[in-house]
């Protein structure tokens, strides 16, 4: 008894193994390996139609696998219904009972589940408190905010002591400021109740808000997953770094290869760039990324010499004020744009349209991406 | 318009635009009023006719002004009730036998069919409609008449020997008239039923374990009631009041109120036409009433968001 008790608290919450879903010809998973340890706040982040609400749905038993294995807690549960499985799902709306009350729609699968009335009006009321419904028991859904409606769902879901919560776009429907706030409570919520999380977003601010960690999901592929800071500062694959955050993308052709580092040729500057483990050959064509943050502006100084490997040139084509931040778009040789972010009116001396210059930044601020 | 009148005190060619808007405005007012005067003039009039009328003497050809019951006595002391009682059950068996058929389908049109088509499939619904009724319902006749298709068929396949001759002329015979006649206006009424019911409901179900049965009584048909119950009603009443059916299909005693009704007209006895359509209103009112206390009629036209 005690030793599968520890065998199962040692096995993850999920194990996806090499999964793949087909809708006829349409192929919305391809071979996806993920692990989601028990506990974690784990967010499935990706452009629409990448997938991910059929990766969460065949997680929750909602979909059944074309190939490949779901494991919950180390058993493999790939054809059980949802309702046999440690998983529940919070939708992104359209989802309360309209006919019953608060109370009814919290209480109504404990009450499925066999549990007496009275006992199954309790504990839904206890977990109403926790999500923050307490006076809210006799209203009917339609007498809710739109974030009111989530947190019944929310309710429903927690109640039932499943430990695994799947949440698909669960503040889509919200608006940009109860999103932002909801944000925060889903996150709190988590530590509080203590299990696994797995929320499903395409809005990368809402992802970094909530998540310990984040998988990229797009075309049907698991992109690159990990911890969502290393995935805003450092990802590998040139998707992350094109989806998450504001970068800079620069293409360009292996000029040299030296050590942990590798000259690439953009435009004809060379810059320089770590490699991060990555193998790369003379000639090869790759990816650099840069936070748009990180790129400084200034003046071309007369010299119009290749400079140091960090910087390069370019003609300054205008400002785009943001409020807090304003963008500083410049024109590459090549036709491309660069964008250098900075507080808005910490530069006071704005080049004019067509001014040549220089966008330079920390050696360790560029990324290289072969894939 | 009082406060645009006075501010505009002279200026002729101003005051010419104006009069126009206030004109409209004025008009704009009166439209308002003007389905309320249709239903007055069409509808709430000569229910209130019927019901005068059903007090009149009977005359020869006409009717005369009067104060009696003589109609309604004549209507409650004679087969006539019996008839009309009898229509009432069987209609309540088509509304049933409707309800068996048609909510299903509509159901599946909801949940199995893609939305774009669903629209298309409940049109095909609409299409006997195009055929006259009294050429529809003849129809029926060749097919279940002693050596009609139904009984030719069971008999070539050696299901029973003797023809069924209760199929036609009897109540039987109305009520498959019935069925065949309002079964797609219970598939309306419960496709926009089903309106109500919200998008992800079923895979919430699907997460609770909430198993056929229950499904069935604590969700679909709770939300489905309103709309189920106007279909329902609409059948009842005219399996009631459409004299054809019986007319066509039924034979002795297999008649309803709207047949009794004709009956009376035929007869020149048009105050006790009247008291059947006055009873057959009470009935619907009555019947609305019971309705709108159970579930709220007015629902059926706001769809939950
Ligand atoms: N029931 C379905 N039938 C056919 N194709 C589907 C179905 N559900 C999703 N798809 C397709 O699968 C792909 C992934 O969809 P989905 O998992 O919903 O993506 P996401 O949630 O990332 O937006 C899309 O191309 C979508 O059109
Ligand atoms: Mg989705």
């Amino acid at each position: 008894m005690s030793e599968t008790t520890i065998a199962t608290d040692k096995a993850p919450a999920v194990e996806v193994k090499n999964l793949s879903k087909h809708y006829g010809p349409v192929k919305a998973l391809r071979n996806v390996d993920l692990t989601i340890a028990a506990g974690e706040y784990f967010v499935l982040l990706g452009p629409s139609g990448g997938g991910k609400t059929t990766l969460l749905r065949t997680i929750g038993g909602f979909h059944k696998p074309t190939e490949g294995q779901v494991l919950l807690h180390g058993r493999d549960m790939s054809h059980l219904p949802p309702d046999k499985r440690p998983t529940t799902m919070v939708f992104q709306a359209y989802a309360l009972f309209p006919h019953m009350t608060v109370l009814q729609n919290v209480s109504y699968g404990l009450k499925v589940a066999g549990i007496d009335r009275k006992q199954a009006e309790e504990k839904a009321a206890a977990m109403m408190d926790v999500v923050g419904l307490s006076g809210f028991a006799e209203r009917k859904p339609h007498e809710l905010s739109g974030g009111q409606q989530q947190r019944v769902q929310l309710a429903r879901a927690l109640v039932l002591d499943r430990d695994i919560l799947l949440l698909d776009e669960p503040l889509a429907a919200l608006d940009a400021q109860l999103r932002k706030d909801m944000c925060l409570e889903l996150k709190h919520l988590q530590e509080k109740v203590g299990i696994t999380f797995i929320h499903v977003t395409h809005n990368q601010e809402e992802a970094m808000t909530v998540a310990d960690r984040i998988a990229l999901v797009a075309d049907g592929n698991l992109v690159e997953h990990g911890k969502a800071r290393d995935i805003y500062r450092a990802p590998v694959k040139k998707f992350t770094a094109s989806f998450v955050g504001e970068n800079n993308m620069l293409s360009g052709r292996v000029s040299d290869v030296n050590g942990v580092s590798c000259t690439v040729d953009v435009a004809g500057s060379q810059l320089v760039v770590q490699k991060r483990g990555q193998q790369v050959a003379h000639g090869q064509p790759v990816d650099l990324s840069i936070r748009s943050e990180l790129v400084q502006l200034s003046r071309a100084n007369g010299s119009n010499n290749a400079g140091d490997g960090h910087s390069i040139l370019g003609s300054y084509d205008e400002a785009v004020y943001l409020g807090l931040t304003t963008s500083h778009l410049v024109r590459l040789p090549n036709g491309v744009e660069m964008t250098s972010r900075t507080i808005s009116d910490a530069v006071d001396d704005l080049p004019t349209p067509g001014d040549p210059v220089r966008l330079h930044w920390q050696p360790e601020a560029i990324r290289l991406h072969t894939s | 318009m009082a406060s645009l009148t006075t501010n505009s005190p002279g200026g002729a060619a101003r005051s010419a635009g104006e009069t126009s808007a206030v004109w409209r405005e004025r008009v704009g007012r009166w439209i308002f009023y003007l389905p309320l005067a249709f239903m007055v003039v069409f509808f709430a009039v000569p229910m209130a006719l019927t019901v005068v009328f059903s007090f009149f003497e009977r005359t020869m050809f006409w009717m005369e002004p009067a104060f009696t019951l003589f109609s309604y006595n004549n209507f409650f002391f004679s087969a006539r009730l019996e008839n009309f009682l009898t229509s009432m059950k069987y209609s309540a068996l088509a509304v049933v036998i409707c309800f068996i058929f048609g909510f299903p389908i509509a159901v599946f049109i909801r949940r199995s069919i893609p939305q774009v088509a669903q629209h298309r499939v409940i049109l095909l619904f609409i299409l006997p409609f195009m055929v006259s009724e009294i050429i529809r319902v003849f129809a029926l006749r060749p097919v279940l008449q002693r050596n009609g298709l139904v009984n030719t068929t069971l008999m070539d396949w050696g299901l029973i020997d003797e023809p069924i001759t209760s199929l036609l002329y009897t109540h039987t015979g109305v009520v498959i008239g019935e069925v065949l006649s309002f079964l797609p206006f219970i598939v309306f009424a419960g496709f926009l039923a089903m309106e109500a019911v919200p998008k992800f409901i079923f895979e919430v179900c699907d997460d609770l374990g909430v198993g056929h049965r229950r499904r069935f009584t604590d969700v679909i048909l709770p939300l489905a009631a309103p709309g189920i119950f106007a279909g329902a009603v609409f059948i009842f009443v005219n399996g009631l009041g459409v004299a054809l059916l019986p007319n066509i299909l039924g034979g002795p005693g297999a008649v309803n109120a709207g047949l009794i009704a004709t009956q009376a007209i035929t007869a020149l006895d048009f105050p006790l036409a009247m008291a059947v359509s006055a009873i057959m209103m009470a009935t619907l009112m009555g019947l609305l009433y019971i309705g709108h206390r159970l579930f709220d009629l007015t629902k059926i036209l706001t769809p939950l968001n």
